[in-house]
């Protein structure tokens, strides 16, 4: 089901949170909501599903509108942080518990949990208390609950934080496969880039109670609109350079030097501007070379990430496939692909 | 789990056992004592004189003791011998007089009242009042009754004196009845229970600690608890203030206030006149009004009790419990029965075992207001227990049957707790200790 807000607003004793935001969620899509703590991803969350009442504007579910609907009657599916399962009852009667209140019949229930727990994988913890569950079989069984009544839109509120590294992957894939095994209208609350690239169709970039771009994972992070986004995306993060136009090339204060990309042409000279150059970009391929020593060496395994200093106070990144040629304080020349670098302009927009 | 006794530790803890010994062991085991006694304001708690007084006799010939030996002790007889003359001159008797009775009467005896009677109004000096003539009479008895023996030989000597052959059987029980201080004796909690009102004060116990805790102590805290919780917060802390005054007001002020509203023509009665309903004291008019006051009195102090323990552990359940209920469908109700509910089910539990004692010993507030009345019909075991060992209007205190009675408590405080414990699974709630030291 579509799910569209139209200029939801939400305040606090009267401090705006979110000022007039419009989002649409399209159908059997996973959307993330991606952001820094206190963006405002969560009060987004809450306030779809209901637990919050919005201040302004609409929510609509398909052509519904659920704006001043409780949480009872919008049929929608959360999984909190925390999971927010019910210590006092075991595994089945938690996700018994949304059809149990509704009054279906037992063998309604049976039925329909025993098709959600075949689904989510957790049948053989069935009478198990959650105090007795692991992280991931709660968070298996958080998803159950939130599924099992067939919601208009699952809704998760950074489902992954309570996980260790390798349960966060399994638990990845886990949900991702589930939501699209369901067809689900699903949002996803995160802080965290990588989840929210790997799980979603999707991704909406909040600051400060803006949403600054919607688009697909690769796009966004090839074509962020912003210095902010760009730096949000990617890991390790791109590296940005402050200088100025000097003609058709770039320079820092310190005298550093690069040429501008040749989509670029006649940005006007001396004006403020900023490079951002992923890891990837620096040290592999290029038709222009950048001179310096390293700095830092950090061995990955498959890759390795070097620090270059190439001027006074500029240190580049690179990601490159693990070499052992190199070393701490050895001068390298290595190539720049200037077409793929970003450049902002002063108040941080894409140019 | 590590086994090691800390010297600091027993250091620490010695201030509280030496108060748990002072005000709780010594009175717990005084009572244990007391209750086998029948120690009364009577017998006092020191030791006692052999007293054979006309009311004893009078029961023992009602319990079938020999009439031969009955009439021997009453029989007071008189001689006229040194003993008499000088205790007569002590009691201040005409000097005159008793040179007369020596001079005539000396070294005789005589067996009846009358006869010596007889004897002194020949006398010429003798005082012309007959009370006088008692009083004059009364040094030269020679006769068991109201006499104070110290120990029980010297009763011994004298009741045989006075009854030859007497059999050995009723000499044993002349001495044990005549006995005036306190004995052993387990008789306490027979008598308990051959008492008719026994009964009733148990079936009184029962029926107000039950009421109480259900209909205050734990539901009304409950729901209490529930709605403030659910009120916005200000409005909450507001009520929970008010809700909290029965219990920070001053018992005995707070069972005055009480009094002035239940008044022949206090605020209850007013009220129910203008209402076109009975008025009269409501506190002690009725039986069914008075228990309902006492209730009420007790309940408001209990309701508070559970609330303020209610509501710690509603906020300790996670917002997102009750987030994720309303998101599942769950209305209010369904939240409170099925979320709110089943995990307050310890507090419940503790409320009810807590409050279950408390009341059970607990009497101050009915002897303030009721004072068990109207009747009996409101009094507890507790407040009987108070008011036969330390406090009645006919001042005899009965201290052995009161601390039977109150043992009876003890007992069945303890079994109650065990039964509690049990509930509780005590042993969970102290395994091993987290931290480790």
């Amino acid at each position: 089901m579509q799910i569209t807000l139209k200029n939801f607003t939400k305040s606090f004793d009267g401090n705006v949170v979110i000022d007039r935001m419009n989002l649409e969620i399209r159908d059997g899509e996973m959307l993330a909501l991606l952001g820094p703590s206190g963006c405002g991803k969560s009060t987004t969350l809450l306030a779809i599903s209901g637990i919050h009442r919005v201040n302004g504007g609409q929510i609509l579910f398909g052509d519904r509108d659920v704006s001043n609907l409780p949480s009872q009657k919008r049929n929608v599916g959360v999984v909190f942080q925390n999971y927010a399962l019910y210590p006092h009852m075991n595994a089945y009667e938690n996700i018994a518990f949304p059809l149990q209140v509704r009054g279906q019949s037992k063998t309604e229930i049976e039925k329909a949990v025993g098709q959600i727990a075949a689904l989510t994988h957790i049948e053989p913890y069935m009478s198990r208390r959650p105090g007795q569950l692991s992280g991931g079989q709660q968070q298996r069984v958080a998803l159950a609950r939130a599924l099992v009544r067939r919601p208009d839109v699952l809704l998760l509120d950074e489902p992954l934080a309570n996980l260790d590294a390798k349960l966060r992957l399994e638990m990845r894939s886990e949900i991702r496969r589930i939501q699209q095994e369901t067809g689900i209208t699903a949002i996803l609350v995160t802080h965290d880039q990588v989840e929210a690239m790997s799980m979603s169709d999707r991704i909406a970039i909040m600051d400060q109670g803006e949403i600054m771009q919607i688009s697909t994972p690769d796009d966004m992070y090839r074509n962020p609109v912003n210095r902010f986004i760009a730096g949000f995306m990617g890991n390790p993060p791109i590296v940005m350079v402050d200088g100025r136009v000097e003609g058709t090339a770039f320079e820092t204060t310190s005298g550093f030097r690069l040429p501008l990309p040749g989509r670029l042409g006649g940005l006007k000279h001396g004006r403020p501007i900023s490079i951002g150059i992923r890891p990837e970009h620096f040290g592999s391929t290029g038709a222009h070379t950048v001179a310096g020593t390293i700095s830092f060496v950090e061995p990955q395994g498959r890759e390795s990430h070097f620090d270059v200093r190439v001027g006074e106070g500029v240190v580049l990144r690179s990601i490159q496939p693990s070499r052992r040629d190199v070393a701490v304080g050895q001068p390298v020349e290595w190539p720049i692909d200037i077409e793929s670098t970003l450049v902002f302009d002063e108040q941080g927009k894409t140019l | 789990m590590r086994s090691r006794t800390s010297g600091l530790g027993l250091l620490l803890i010695s201030p509280a056992m030496l108060l748990l010994a002072i005000f709780f062991f010594t009175p717990a085991l005084l009572t244990g004592v007391f209750s086998f006694t029948n120690m009364s304001s009577s017998t006092g708690i020191s030791g006692g004189a052999y007293v054979v007084t006309p009311n004893l006799l009078k029961a023992l010939s009602a319990r079938g003791m020999q009439p031969a030996t009955i009439e021997a002790l009453e029989e007071a007889s008189y001689s006229v011998d040194a003993d008499g003359l000088a205790a007569a001159r002590a009691a201040d008797v005409d000097p005159a007089f008793l040179d007369e009775i020596e001079a005539r009467y000396a070294g005789r005896a005589y067996a009846t009242d009358s006869d010596f009677l007889a004897a002194l109004k020949d006398l010429p000096s003798r005082p012309r009042r007959i009370r006088d003539l008692k009083l004059a009479m009364e040094p030269f008895t020679k006769s068991v009754l109201n006499v104070r023996f110290a120990t029980e030989e010297l009763a011994r000597t004298a009741i045989a004196e006075r009854v030859a052959g007497i059999s050995d059987d009723e000499m044993a029980t002349l001495l044990s009845e005549s006995y005036t201080g306190w004995v052993w004796t387990t008789e306490n909690f027979g008598k308990l229970f051959a008492g008719h009102e026994t009964w009733r004060i148990i079936a009184n116990t029962i029926f107000y600690v039950a009421t109480t805790l259900t209909l205050f102590n734990v539901t009304l805290g409950l729901f209490l608890a529930v709605t403030t919780f659910y009120l916005p917060k200000k409005l909450g802390a507001i009520f929970t203030v008010i809700w909290l005054l029965p219990r920070i007001t001053p018992v005995v002020l707070y069972a005055i206030m009480w009094k002035w509203f239940t008044w022949d023509d206090g605020f209850v009665a007013v009220l129910a006149g203008e209402l076109g309903l009975p008025s009269f004291n409501y506190m002690k008019g009725s039986v069914t009004s008075a228990w309902t006051i006492v209730i009420m009195v007790n309940g408001f102090i209990g309701a508070s009790f559970g609330m303020i323990l209610f509501s710690g552990a509603l906020r300790s359940i996670p917002i997102q419990q009750l987030w994720a209920s309303e998101v599942d469908g769950a209305t209010r109700w369904q939240q409170v029965r099925y979320i709110i509910l089943p995990q307050l089910r310890w507090p419940i539990l503790f409320v009810t075992s807590y409050q279950t004692l408390s009341l059970l010993t607990s009497y101050q507030e009915i002897w303030l207001t009721t004072n068990g009345g109207p009747g009996s019909t409101t009094t507890v075991w507790a407040l009987e227990s108070f008011r036969t060992a330390l406090f009645n209007y006919s001042g005899s205190l009965q201290y052995g049957l009161g601390a039977a009675m109150a043992l009876l408590l003890v007992a069945v405080g303890l079994m109650l707790s065990i039964i509690y414990l049990r509930l509780f699974r005590f042993g969970e709630l102290v395994t091993q200790p987290k931290i480790e030291f």
